[in-house]
């Protein structure tokens, strides 16, 4: 029987199936983070259980990190507990942390992949609903509550009703793929499919401009599957997959066995079906931005703040962008790059990868930020940093009065020390734009790092494809 | 199960209006329950009594995997959220832990009840019965699986 890649890993990892009843999944990893697993722990204990593959489950520290000098300790104390809660779960039950002082902390699905832990064809879970990133290596990943965050870490297996496979389409070759970039690809389905287009499914993108794009650039696309509704995105792994994997910390010994066995199986069969299909036409595409407080209220940077009666057809609507303008304290009919910023957020699990750091400092170089703004660029993991520092790319970024620091999860969530004040306005390259996402208050427009570059030197959003670029 | 509506007449109410992320620091369940709902309605505290139901629009709970929504809304007394959709990670979080109904309404049942109207729910028969308007509905029923972690009390008591 013909099957989609979704479909062929599903049914590997089946421990238990009953028709029309629960599946049993099998998990090849487990990755876990301070916010997420203290209870789950707690759960453990209360119940004499010990984590069955400690082996299979590593750790790291990224969602209430400060992301300033790491020399000091952590002057918030309910931080300060949860990460040495979870340093103590991790010694008690004899699981790999990457802790704040580590070379390899960073965010949970930026190291994945980094260390070689994210693999092709495996099952991924994490207490994060981002977790769907890592499925860019053609892995199902995807994210769970705390309560199955301990049913994994006791049984490492979980119990699934099947998702339904949903194949997106991008196909047509960008006119600037420096400008028009992964990010504005995702933003553009979710502003077209919707935040619940993707409702009880597995996203698989295709097409010739997914083929196109870099593993880091894939790994954005991913990410936002859950923006869209979706539980996971994947895309079926190719040479690219396998060189990004090839000799890292946790590569396999055996590995160039299995990608053997993975470019034979790890693809959707010619005659398989999807649940529902959807295309993106990417030849005319232009960088996004987002003017509301969900990523589906997205436009064109050449496009107006839009009216709420355009949206008439669904009055529910229709009241969902009124509210939005309002928070965002917007005006229909206004150009986009009419909105000026006080903010400029390059980082993320979404967004803060070398790629997206170097493609941002080609931006930059030579040129200062707005006097009017203050912007940062938090690397998503020490790797990420260091790397980018042995380029030179930190001093880029500084020398055009940048912040330049630690890594970790920092503005995208407003759970550290890095917020947006009330009424604050960011260009930000993170994932989620919802009402005091950042902060209290804080207005949030999603954008990608390019774009987030230029709207720092400029002050306000700008059509990068019109920048001077050095 | 009796209780009386607060109504959100919106789409897209997503976890971190449920519950802002500097909370998810917090450990004490009855802490988190004073910050339920912060994020859209700073008064829901004060106003949120014990058995009370939640009424909203499409993918409720959209967004993050905290399991730190649902359980801030059981603390704050909410019994079930009645919604035209719901986001799957935050149904199954809700389900998982035992937290609160996550319950599946049409949109003729969605636009009738009103905000402190007073509902009974019946789960084995798939009935809402809202007294204050002497009316009743049908909520969709939950799946094989969810219908059993929800009778066994959760995950960690559910046998296939």
């Amino acid at each position: 029987m013909s099957k989609t890649l979704f479909e062929k890993i599903w049914d590997s990892h089946l421990v238990l199936e009953e028709e029309n009843g629960p599946s049993l999944l099998y998990i090849d990893r487990h990755l876990i983070h301070e916010v997420t697993s203290p209870q789950a722990f707690e759960g453990l204990r209360l119940n004499n259980r010990k984590v069955r593959r400690p082996d299979l489950t590593i750790a790291t520290e990224d969602h209430n990190v400060p992301t300033s000098n790491r020399s000091l300790p952590i002057v918030d104390q309910v931080s300060s507990i949860q990460i040495k809660t979870l340093e103590k779960n991790c010694k008690d039950f004899g699981i790999q942390l990457f802790g704040i002082n580590n070379p390899n902390q960073g965010i949970v699905h930026v190291i994945g992949p980094q260390l070689g832990i994210t693999l092709p064809g495996s099952t991924i879970v994490c207490g994060d609903s981002h977790t769907s990133t890592q499925g860019a290596f053609g892995a199902l990943a995807f994210g769970i509550g705390t309560s199955e965050v301990e049913h994994v870490l006791a049984t490492q297996t979980i119990w699934m009703e099947k998702l339904k496979p949903f194949e997106i389409r991008v196909e047509g070759k960008r006119k600037n793929p420096f400008a028009v970039t992964a990010k504005d690809i995702i933003l553009s389905i979710i502003r077209r499919i919707g935040t619940a287009g993707g409702a009880g499914t597995v996203i698989e993108y295709r097409g010739e401009t997914i083929s196109e794009l870099s593993m880091e650039q894939r790994m954005t696309i991913c990410n936002m599957s859950i923006e869209a509704g979706a539980r996971a995105g994947l895309i079926a792994p190719d040479e690219k997959t396998f060189e990004y994997l090839r000799g890292k910390k946790y590569t396999p010994k055996n590995y160039e066995e299995l990608v053997a066995e993975w470019r034979e199986n790890l693809k959707t069969d010619s005659n398989a079906k999807f649940d529902k299909s959807f295309t993106l036409d990417a030849k005319n595409l232009a960088p996004q931005v987002s003017w509301g407080t969900n990523p589906a209220m997205v436009s064109d940077v050449t496009e107006k703040i839009p009216f709420p009666e355009e949206f008439a057809k669904d009055l529910s609507q229709q009241k969902g962008v009124e509210k939005a303008l309002q928070y965002m304290d917007l005006k229909p009919g206004i150009p986009i790059t009419d909105i000026y910023i006080d903010r400029v957020f390059i980082g993320s699990c979404t967004n803060a990868r070398l790629e997206d750091l170097i493609a941002a400092s080609k931006v930059v170089k030579g040129k200062k930020v707005s006097s009017k703004v203050r912007a940062m660029v938090v690397p998503g993991s020490q790797m990420v940093k260091k790397q980018a520092e042995d380029l030179g790319i930190d001093k880029i970024f500084i020398d055009a009065n940048f912040e330049w620091r630690e890594s970790g999860c920092s503005m995208c969530l407003g759970m550290n020390p890095d917020i947006l004040g009330p009424g604050e306005r960011c260009a930000s390259t993170s994932n989620r734009n919802f009402e005091g996402r950042q902060g209290v208050g804080g207005r949030t427009h999603l954008v990608s790092p390019v774009m987030a570059a230029a709207a720092a030197i400029k002050g306000h959003f700008v059509d990068v494809r019109e920048m001077d670029l050095n | 199960m009796k209780g009386n509506v607060i109504k959100y007449e919106q789409d897209n109410i997503d976890t971190d209006v449920i519950l802002p992320g500097t909370y998810l620091k917090i450990h004490d369940y009855a802490e988190l329950a004073t910050h339920a709902m912060e994020g859209l309605d700073p008064d829901f505290h004060s106003k949120v009594k014990e058995g009370d139901f939640i009424v909203a629009g499409r993918n409720f709970g959209c967004g993050s995997s905290r399991e730190h929504a649902p359980i801030a809304l059981t603390h704050s007394g909410i019994k079930a959220v009645l919604a035209l959709s719901f986001a799957r990670i935050f149904y199954r979080n809700a389900v998982d832990g035992a937290f609160l109904l996550p319950i599946e309404i049409d949109e003729d049942a969605y636009k009738d009840i009103s905000n402190g109207d007073e509902l009974e729910i019946n789960v084995a028969t798939n009935e809402i019965n809202n007294h204050t308007k002497n009316k009743k509905y049908q909520m969709k029923p939950f799946s094989e699986i969810i219908g059993k972690i929800i009778a066994a009390g959760g995950l960690f008591k559910f046998k296939p």
